[in-house]
């Protein structure tokens, strides 16, 4: 990820050079962002660096239409969302069983049991499932607060939205995917 | 029955967005309630779910090979838009050029379309005097050609070195061309007719007439006639 930045193809990005290498540098910690953003609601690495690829290349493109610089993180965090979004209809797969995110939680607190829960493929799709079933307007929300732990100031930012409106947004998501997983919980032995 | 009040708490309680006494009520049912303290237990272990693994889900950073893969799609990127810019260029270039002939074309056109007898025609009073030019348009023309002229000024003031053009209603054409030609023979004097067109134009003036008032004979008491009209 560090030769991205130096390794542009200048003609492709704009005249402006200065233009240029302002989106290279807030091009250089922004591939994660959106990577992690697709992740998110694709669940699949590939495509999630696929559509991660697919919004650079468009903010690449219309960077210069962007008037407001300081924005570009949550511009394209929103692109990602929606290009990923696009990606997921276009196939017509609102159901995915090949995610193939293997790495769990690792911290050893917990009881054997409810770790062994989590770190199973299944706890891991029906997550998948549960968040896949949310609104759009809250699934964004609580990707973004899953993300390097945003708090509700940085995903407001991120999301383009007032703090109210993601604060009980996050509220609201949390309480449909606690609803949904419920049943795990219950089927787990506590201990 | 309280268990079942409770229960419907316990997801907003765990969530931080049950109200303080509310929340506070909770929890003290629960330090006595067996069931619910594990309930809510079993909320807060929901939460911590819900939270991490959604956390799960987002983690992870994208390959080593992300951003070779970037780079070439931007230069795939750039290539094509390029290429069909190319392609279309001809095209575009010929359009123009069409449009510039079609444009030259137009310009160059007569002024008047001949086939509307309502559109007036145009004669070109090769060295006529202004004034005799003025007096070859009726009344009609001069409107039409005012309109016309308007339309026409820019070119107008641009050709000031060929004859000046005048419009004639469409059927006094041969009329106004013999009109010139006798302006131009000295047979008829332009200054004249010019002067004579003025007076024309001039407001009519409206003179008092003075009538003398009406006199009314007598009538006679026997016949009721005017006593003149009487005959014996």
């Amino acid at each position: 990820m560090d030769g991205l930045a130096a390794g542009f193809p200048r003609s492709a990005v704009s005249r402006d050079e200065s233009l240029a290498r302002e989106f290279e540098q807030r091009l250089a910690d922004c591939p994660k962002l959106a990577y992690r953003v697709a992740l998110g609601v694709l669940h699949n690495t590939a495509e999630a660096e696929d559509v991660a690829q697919e919004a650079m290349l468009r903010a690449y493109c219309n960077f210069h239409r962007l008037r407001d610089r300081e924005r570009f993180r949550g511009w394209l965090v929103r692109m990602a969302f929606r290009l990923a979004l696009d990606r997921i209809r276009a196939k017509g797969r609102r159901e995915r069983r090949e995610h193939d995110v293997t790495r769990l939680l690792e911290e050893g607190q917990r009881e054997a049991n409810v770790e062994n829960l989590i770190a199973s493929r299944e706890f891991e799709r029906q997550v998948a499932q549960a968040l896949d079933a949310l609104p759009e307007k809250l699934r964004i929300v609580m990707v973004l607060a899953a993300i390097e732990g945003y708090n509700t100031r940085e995903v407001a930012k991120l999301a383009g939205l007032p703090e109210g409106t993601v604060k009980s947004r996050l509220f609201l998501a949390r309480k449909k995917l606690a609803e949904s997983l419920q049943c795990l919980v219950k089927n787990t032995p506590a201990g | 029955m309280s268990c079942e009040k409770y229960s419907g708490w316990m997801t907003d309680a765990v969530l931080g967005e049950l109200r303080a006494e509310r929340e506070s009520e909770l929890l003290a049912h629960a330090t006595e309630c067996d069931s619910c303290r594990e309930s809510l237990g079993r909320a807060r272990q929901v939460r911590e779910f819900v939270d991490r693994g959604v956390e799960a889900l987002v983690a992870g950073e994208p390959s080593p090979q992300f951003s070779t893969h970037l780079r070439r799609r931007l230069a795939q990127k750039s290539e094509p838009q390029r290429s069909a810019w190319t392609a279309w260029a001809p095209v575009i270039a010929g359009a123009l050029a069409l449009a510039v002939v079609l444009a030259i074309m137009v310009a160059r056109r007569p002024v008047l379309n001949e086939s509307n007898p309502n559109i007036a025609s145009a004669v070109n009073l090769d060295s006529a005097p202004q004034g005799a030019a003025s007096v070859a348009g009726s009344r009609n023309a001069e409107r039409t050609a005012h309109t016309r002229d308007s339309r026409r000024r820019a070119q107008t003031r641009a050709t000031t070195t060929s004859p000046p053009e005048f419009i004639v209603p469409r059927g006094q054409l041969a009329a106004a061309a013999q009109l010139s030609a006798a302006i131009n023979s000295g047979r008829v004097d332009g200054n004249q007719l010019l002067a004579a067109q003025h007076e024309y134009e001039k407001p009519l003036e409206v003179h008092l007439i003075e009538i003398a008032p009406l006199e009314i004979p007598a009538l006679d008491e026997v016949t009721e006639k005017p006593a003149s009209l009487i005959q014996f």
